[in-house]
């Protein structure tokens, strides 16, 4: 197993190095010029010319590129040309906002995708079947947008249940930061009421990212259930007795789970991409409405560290994903092997 | 069974603690802080930037020599108690009040001024646009512990109505924090050094996301004016409009930014705990044409296109008459307009009569024309799209290019690549026809964002020119209006309106200003109801 994982580990690495090179000349094609936004709104040609020499963009695209390079391998993403600030301190203060999104909404997507498609292939073609089926062609239909705007009209304007935006009352504030995670800060400072204020903010953004995941995994895991339960090993457990309720959460649900899991890993992707705006309507400060804020203001450091570091974030739930796999089924470790 | 009842007990509790937690109150919420959902400016340098964002820092977290207070926007002493200018319109001598204190307790003096804009001119970024073409750092001396003298290289009217745009900062606090000569702009872009009516908390600070301001206590201008003033500010801004606005209604934020949609304005008076506070600001909506590319270099082309916009149905039916009608480069309310201006009126049929006289003349009329709009700003494509409607009545194909702000102002920098045409809006930087016909149609500011319409003519130029180098107020009004008389008669862009800012506010604020300068950021004017 320790051999399998090192060797997805290696294998990530080049994936990231082309992703540093693909995002840094995908970074030379944004409409705008970074230094006429940084001059500001009265800056004349020569404060552009002077600001452009400043930040080497006056400099050959071979020689910036070499540069960025060296920078991001020894982890220096620079300053942003809009704020003036290092934009990795910039991004690790917004980090944590989207992987908790995230990460919720992944929860929510596993914890009722799963048992939804289960109850819907052991029910085939009956009336659970046919609702999860509305429920996840409709998660996949629905606009994000759209959705969200109508969970706050409903949630937080009519019935005044849920918070309308933000990660927590205004009032109350934020927890010590210690991880940036506003649950984890909260129960680390012992703020139950922080806590709970902030599980009612994550519930609508986290809904509404999830329901796309949530629909996907609900299909694959319904149809790897109908697969698995027409193998014969089923029927042999099912001709020696075994009870409905052991034989699909053992037997048929280990089976069919592996695609799931490997849902699981695209799926990350999708949901942080899907989180730019969702972020935007719940006004979410997170890696998704920093990246909006910097493709308007062509804030290029910007965009090529928030690229960066979410690929790197995706390459290692990939791995981990890989390595869940083998853990289920262990012939995938022992054929890669 | 009984774990079932155990289990429906569990979740019963969770949404009693879960419902607790959404209401729980805290000491802080019986403070009722001002929550602010303006948007927040991309760096806290006042130095750094200067667009309408950054005069929220500017105002509450700093003061300047003089400040623009109300509308119409009247220039005041402020840190300075007066000034003098020579006769030859070179030196300015301003005197500090006495008395006055930074955040930190400490004293401001004459070499503080000094130092900022030094600072200011030093670090050459926005704000300095106003003042390097005239002033040397060198030439900005202490003459004593409360007066500085500015000497100009040449004389330069605006010099009094730009003094507002400087911040004067505190060298102290800024010293330890100078990293590779920078001028502490990285520390100071996430922190504050100012003698402002509330000190910002770097602590709360997060770019664009948070900040919060507790009152200054110390303010040389006081409190007396006040009850009771804010003690503190939370600014939180909402990126999406729909959210700004519901969270308005909710009572989840006190004010909006200054341009909320025309379609809400409604919504948000309809509702008992806010309001709209509406006011005639200084902010011109234009559409571009650029001079120097066919057919826009013909005058009888660009007629055509100024005839063929329906300046009442966009004003009255699409922003429900909540603008003003504009007909020239300056806001109707600034002095240099002639008082009998006229813009041009929608009239298809005259349109079509200048555009057949372009076309004889060889003005290639038929070929597409791309008109840059700006994607998050949901006025400029209206604009447009009703435009190309208007326009394909007569024959005009005009084609909507969805861009942003920092996409085509860097075009604007070279008349080749400038967009045939574009849609923004000139706000206010500081109040002197100098911040709109002075820099949009003075050949000498080619290659900036205001001048992109590359308009060219010489007697213009030295009407500007003169204008600019006056300080006989009655001169400088009647050259403003002879140059304005033949910028709008050469129609290079179309004028549309003067904006009517349109802010959301809880009836809990009072005591709202507003001023063009700054949309009503003024937060020491401002106290709450409970």
């Amino acid at each position: 197993m320790a051999r399998y994982v090192i060797r997805r580990l290696l294998l990530a690495l080049p994936a990231l190095f082309g992703l540093i090179l693909l995002t840094f000349v995908l970074s030379r094609v944004i409409p705008g010029d970074p230094a006429a936004t940084l001059a500001g709104d009265a800056a004349t040609p020569a404060m552009i010319a002077e600001i452009r020499a400043q930040y080497g963009l006056d400099r050959p695209v071979i020689e910036q590129a070499f540069i960025h390079v060296r920078q991001v391998l020894t982890g220096d993403f620079g300053k942003s040309v809009f704020s003036g600030r290092p934009v990795a301190e910039e991004i690790l203060q917004r980090l944590p906002a989207t992987l908790e999104l995230t990460f919720v909404a992944l929860l929510i997507a596993v914890f009722l995708g799963v048992p939804l498609g289960l109850f819907a292939a052991l029910n085939h073609n009956g009336i659970i079947d046919h609702l999860v089926r509305v429920v996840s062609v409709g998660g996949l239909a629905l606009a994000s947008f759209w959705l969200a705007i109508m969970l706050q009209l409903l949630f937080a304007m009519e019935l005044d249940l849920l918070p309308l935006r933000g990660r927590i009352d205004v009032a109350l504030g934020m927890p010590p930061r210690v991880t940036g995670f506003v649950l984890l800060d909260s129960l680390i400072a012992g703020r139950f009421d922080l806590l709970m204020n902030g599980i009612s903010h994550l519930i609508l953004p986290a809904i509404t990212l999830s329901l796309p995941g949530l629909a996907t995994i609900a299909r694959f895991t319904r149809s790897g259930v109908l697969e698995v339960l027409q193998k014969d090993f089923v029927l042999y457990a099912q001709a020696v007795g075994y009870g409905r309720f052991r034989l699909a959460a053992i037997y048929v649900l280990r089976n069919a789970v592996t695609l799931v899991v490997t849902q699981i890993g695209l799926l990350f992707g999708a949901l942080i991409s899907g989180a730019v705006a969702v972020e935007a309507i719940f006004d979410w400060p997170g890696l998704g409405t920093y990246s909006v804020q910097a493709i308007i203001s062509a804030d290029y450091k910007a965009l090529l560290a928030v690229t960066l570091v979410v690929g790197f974030v995706y390459a290692v739930v990939n791995v981990l994903v890989d390595v869940a796999q083998a853990i289920i089924d262990p012939r995938v470790a022992e054929d890669v092997a | 069974m009984r774990l079932r009842s155990r289990f429906i007990r569990l979740l019963a509790g969770a949404a009693a603690v879960l419902a607790a937690g959404f209401v729980a109150p805290s000491a802080d919420a019986q403070q009722r802080p001002l929550v602010w959902g303006d948007t927040l400016p991309a760096t806290l340098d006042p130095h750094a930037i200067f667009d309408v964002p950054s005069q929220f820092v500017l105002l509450n977290a700093y003061d300047g020599l003089y400040r623009y207070q109300g509308n119409p926007p009247r220039l005041v002493p402020w840190l300075a108690e007066s000034h003098t200018t020579s006769a030859d319109g070179l030196t300015w001598d301003f005197t500090l009040r006495a008395g006055i204190k930074f955040q930190d307790g400490s004293d401001m003096n004459a070499e503080d001024v000094v130092y900022s804009f030094r600072r200011l001119l030093g670090m050459n970024r926005a704000p300095a646009a106003a003042f390097s073409p005239v002033l040397k750092p060198e030439n900005v001396t202490a003459t004593g512990p409360r007066t500085i003298r500015f000497v100009l290289s040449r004389p330069y009217a605006p010099f009094l109505a730009a003094i507002p745009l400087v911040a004067i900062v505190n060298p102290r606090v800024i010293a330890p924090n100078i990293a590779n000569n920078d001028w502490g702009a990285a520390w100071l872009a996430a922190n504050t050094a100012g003698s402002g009516a509330y000190r910002i908390d770097p602590a709360t600070y997060q770019t664009r996301v948070s900040m919060d301001l507790a009152r200054f206590p110390g303010h040389f201008m006081g409190w007396s004016h006040l009850e009771r003033p804010i003690d503190i500010v939370r600014a939180r801004p909402v990126l999406e409009t729909s959210t700004r606005v519901l969270a308005l209604l909710r009572g989840e934020i006190d004010a909006t930014d200054s341009y909320l949609p025309t379609d809400q304005v409604e919504r948000v008076e309809r509702n008992a705990r806010t309001r709209v506070a509406r006011d005639e600001s200084m902010r011109v909506f234009i559409l571009r044409m650029n001079n120097m590319k066919a057919p826009f270099d013909n005058r009888d082309a660009r007629l055509c296109f100024a005839h063929a916009f329906n300046y009442q149905g966009f004003n009255d039916v699409i922003l429900k008459g909540l603008v003003v009608r504009n007909g020239g480069p300056n806001p109707n309310n600034l002095w240099g307009n002639p008082p009998d201006l006229q813009g041009y009126s929608f009239n298809l049929d005259q349109a079509k009569q200048h555009c057949d006289r372009a076309r004889a003349a060889g003005a290639p009329i038929g070929r597409e024309i791309e008109i840059h709009v700006q994607s998050e700003l949901e006025q400029t494509v209206q604009a447009a799209q009703m435009f190309q409607a208007d326009l394909r009545k007569i024959g005009i194909n005009l084609r909507i290019v969805t861009n942003t702000w920092a996409g085509i102002t860097a075009a604007t920098t070279q008349a080749q690549t400038t967009p045939d045409m574009w849609v923004h809006w000139v706000s206010t930087y500081f109040v002197d026809p100098e911040n709109w016909i002075g820099q949009m149609y003075d050949s000498q500011f080619h290659g900036t964002w205001k001048a992109s319409a590359w308009y060219k003519n010489d007697q213009v130029d030295d009407l500007l020119r003169r204008a600019r180098s006056s300080l006989d107020q009655a001169e400088r009004e009647r050259l403003y209006q002879q140059a304005t008389r033949i910028v709008v008669a050469d129609s290079p862009d179309i004028w549309v309106y003067n904006t009517l800012n349109l802010r959301g506010l809880t009836r809990r604020v009072q005591g709202y200003t507003f001023s063009p300068v700054g949309s009503g950021g003024e937060l020491r004017l401002v106290s709450l109801t409970n």
